[in-house]
């Protein structure tokens, strides 16, 4: 093995082979994906299995697809093992903590050893307090990361802590590889380059420095009352073996317009008050009318209140540019919606050819533009005032036929 | 003689429409993780996979999304997850590791105004070089580039084609305008190509991953679960997978990565040329602004001006020959982006040597046809 003499890597590795030999699964149907550190280096002594050695921190997040995959569009037969060290599992302990939540079908074995190896001993968030690393030249301050208790807390429901020299590693590596769901075992091992030396560690004292952090030995939990992932979103959305059929979802023109040239729409109101789906009404109306056009929505970054406004262009000709910088119609329905226009400037730009179809509460600034005003919020309501007063701009336009409106 | 079959339409957003060319694809598998302006995408790629029973899932992270998608499709299955340059930053380790591993994966990537968290709603195309030039040793990344909803279905379904072609990433660099303006999109006119097939190993003799002789081969798949071992590193590697360091076979490999889609770039081109004889201005763009650039043709055409105009939808690599050919009796190239430096401009500069080049660029709104109206003489 490629590793220093008496490291604890090598221990756990004849305990997962000797687990996979008692598992007795085809070598095509186990996956090993490795992450960075000494224990990474774990894919070159296993020859049949498929491997995957992968980023730092990020293996359970590549065995969380590949697993998935397998279990919703594959065979379903993968088991798909993961081997990562400590610093590996705090740097992709948001891998970790989803694949628990989610319950996803991979077997996770953390090798602990309280440092970083392979880049020469450094601390890392498993290393006990007053731990003496390069890192914590006179001793560690912060205490080590429970990573079991923090799984146990997202649901997973395999969870067990072990030594590298435990005679009973293999047995329970095959019972983490075959239960259900997600399991984690997290082996605490001796760095014997790097954590000996200045910590008057040996293999025996290992135990005893864990559980002096209130971290315990043995199967932590193991129950099988959640379904796994798959199983669960496989019964919310069953394979279909054909598309459902995509019939009657598309439009066909069955009006003509005589416009002729490029008209651009901004529509301001209020959210809430149904703006944006008018503004795409009459782009349904404009497509029934065998015309073009675009519509483009804008409202503040919190969607359920203050202005909402669309865009809309309705052309002819195929639409190329798709921004109006100069509207030749507004038609502004609340006062959220006038306000976000002046702000924008778009009415002091108004021309003397551009039409406003105004609310008759609302007060315009001085502009060009020949105004139309109606009581529309009075008359229909606040969540009908915008449909109300395209109608009404359609009917005194020659846009597209006001019978291809539907509201 | 050309039958015109009765319109389809239907009024979508650019990124509804690179969900639909993502499942035409035979995409199966999609993880995403909110933001704006690509949540449209994650949103639909939910409605038309679930409803298949294909997988689409919500990732805890932009960097759990990628690495998701990266391993269904080294299980075999055609994915594609959704991003903009905030959740981009997060992606690159992975988009490196699937590059590196030879692992087809579809990016759609709608930008935004950066820096940082920049503007959510506002459009940009601030991202050409971030997205292009973002791994260790500057490795080409294929990038198509559309600039309307029908773009957008051609072009993702055509990243697939590429990423399994090739074996590779592909990013869809589209933007807010593109990805969040509903349009009249005719289905009735959209390609019906077949998807693309990926093309795995029979002969299981040869214990190689990437089995390649020459170096601009792609090689054949194996995927995990399958009867062939899979050997995967995102660590320098020989042909077998296997962890190396600067080995002859080594470099080779790392040399192929790159050939293999270098050495097919006039292949991979696609660009639109709009010539006109005796012009001697020829404007280029892409993306949201190859519209206003086609606006603006439109406009000077009508005012008895000559102008040649080039939209460029497969942005990497490179379609240097397009873009020469297009060159030819041009004194004057005006190119138009939106982000204020030129970043595509700076990359074909080596190609408009001789030439006068003048940029057209702007932040925080789209360009107008009359910003780059005013460059035509
Ligand atoms: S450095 Fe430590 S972890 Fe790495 S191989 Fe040596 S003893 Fe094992
Ligand atoms: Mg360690």
């Amino acid at each position: 093995m490629p590793f220093c003499k008496g490291c604890g890597h090598s221990h756990v590795l004849r305990k997962m082979n000797e687990a996979l030999v008692q598992l007795q699964l085809p070598a095509s149907d186990v996956c090993l994906v490795t992450d960075i550190g000494c224990i990474g280096l774990a894919d070159a002594l296993f020859d049949s299995v498929h491997t995957v050695h992968t980023t730092h921190g990020r293996s359970s997040a590549f065995a969380t697809g590949i697993q998935i995959a397998d279990a919703l569009l594959g065979t379903g037969t993968l088991k798909t093992i993961v081997l990562i060290g400590d610093g590996g599992a705090m740097i992709g302990l948001q891998h970790l903590v989803n694949a628990a939540l989610m319950n996803a079908n991979i077997t996770v074995l953390l090798c602990n050893n309280f440092l970083f190896g392979m880049t020469g001993g450094q601390n890392s968030a498993f290393s006990p307090f007053a731990f003496v690393t390069p890192t914590t030249p006179r001793g560690n301050i912060v205490p080590p990361i429970d990573m079991c208790r923090v799984l146990t807390d997202c649901g997973a429901e395999y969870v067990a802590r072990s030594l590298a020299t435990d005679k009973e590693l293999g047995t329970i590596i095959a019972s983490a590889i075959s239960h259900p769901g997600f399991a984690l075992v997290e082996i605490v091992e001796l760095c014997t380059e790097h954590a000996m030396e200045k910590n008057s560690l040996t293999g025996k004292s290992l135990a005893r420095i864990v559980e002096s952090h209130d971290q315990h030995f043995g199967m932590l939990t193991g129950s099988a009352t959640r379904s796994e992932f798959s199983e669960r979103y496989v019964d919310k959305y069953p394979p279909r073996s054909q598309e459902t059929s995509d019939n009657g979802k598309y439009l066909t023109p069955l009006f003509k317009s005589g416009l002729t040239n490029q008209v651009g729409i901004v529509i301001a109101g209020s959210a809430g008050e149904r703006v944006q789906s008018t503004a795409k009404k009459l782009c349904e109306g404009a497509m029934n009318s065998g015309l073009w056009c675009t519509q483009k929505n804008d409202n503040p970054v919190t969607q359920g209140s203050g202005f909402s406004i669309s865009e809309v262009i309705i052309s002819p000709n195929e639409i190329f540019y798709t921004g109006i910088e100069v509207p030749d119609v507004v038609i502004a329905v609340s006062e959220d919606g006038l306000r976000e226009l002046a702000e924008k400037q778009t009415l002091s730009h108004l021309l003397p050819s551009s039409t406003v179809i105004l609310d008759s509460g609302l007060k315009l600034p001085p502009t060009n533009a020949q105004i139309f005003t109606y009581p529309f919020r009075k008359e229909y309501g606040a969540d009908k005032a915008a449909g109300r007063a395209v109608e009404f701009y359609l009917q005194m336009s020659s846009l597209f036929s006001p019978d291809s409106f539907h509201l | 003689m050309t039958t015109l079959s009765e319109p389809k339409l239907r009024f979508c957003t650019g990124n509804q429409m690179i969900a639909e060319g993502a499942v035409r694809a035979g995409c199966r598998f999609f993880a995403g993780y909110p933001i704006t302006p690509a949540s449209g995408i994650y949103k639909s790629m939910i409605d038309l996979l679930q409803r298949r029973g294909d997988v689409a899932i919500s990732a805890p992270d932009e960097i759990s999304a990628l690495a998701y998608c990266v391993g269904a499709s080294m299980r075999g299955f055609k994915s594609m997850t959704a991003t903009s340059g905030p959740g981009w930053a997060l992606m690159i380790e992975t988009i490196q590791y699937a590059l590196m591993t030879e692992t087809p994966v579809v990016i759609a990537f709608v930008q935004r105004l950066g820096p940082s968290t920049g503007g959510a709603t506002q459009g940009a195309q601030g991202d050409i070089l971030l997205s292009e030039f973002c791994t260790s040793g500057g490795y080409t990344i294929p990038i198509l580039c559309p600039s309307t909803p029908a773009e957008c279905f051609d072009l993702t379904h055509k990243a697939f084609a590429w990423a399994e072609m090739l074996r590779t990433p592909v990013i869809v660099l589209s933007d807010k305008e593109v990805g969040m303006t509903s349009e009249c999109v005719d289905f009735a006119r959209l390609s019906n190509q077949a998807p693309p097939t990926r093309k795995h190993k029979s002969d299981f003799a040869s214990s190689k991953m990437y089995d390649f002789a020459e170096r601009v081969e792609v090689p054949e798949y194996l995927s995990v679960g399958g009867m062939g071992k899979v050997t995967a590193t995102g660590s320098a590697h020989n042909k077998s997978g296997e962890l190396k360091k600067n080995d002859t076979e080594t470099l080779e490999v790392l040399h192929h990565l790159e050939e293999k889609i270098r050495s097919r770039r006039s292949e991979l081109a696609v660009t639109t040329f709009d010539g006109q004889a005796g012009a001697e201005t020829l404007v280029v763009s892409f993306g949201i602004t190859a519209r206003t650039m086609r606006e603006t043709v439109r406009n000077v055409r009508r005012l008895g001006k000559k102008v040649s105009a080039l939209s460029i939808q497969s942005l990497f690599p490179v379609p240097d020959e397009k873009i020469k050919e297009a060159m030819v009796g041009i004194s004057r190239i005006v190119i138009a982006e939106e982000n204020f430096s030129g970043q595509y401009r700076s990359v074909l500069a080596p190609l408009l040597y001789g030439k006068e080049v003048v940029g057209v660029n702007k932040i925080g709104s789209m360009i107008t046809p009359a910003e780059i109206e005013e460059q035509i003489v």
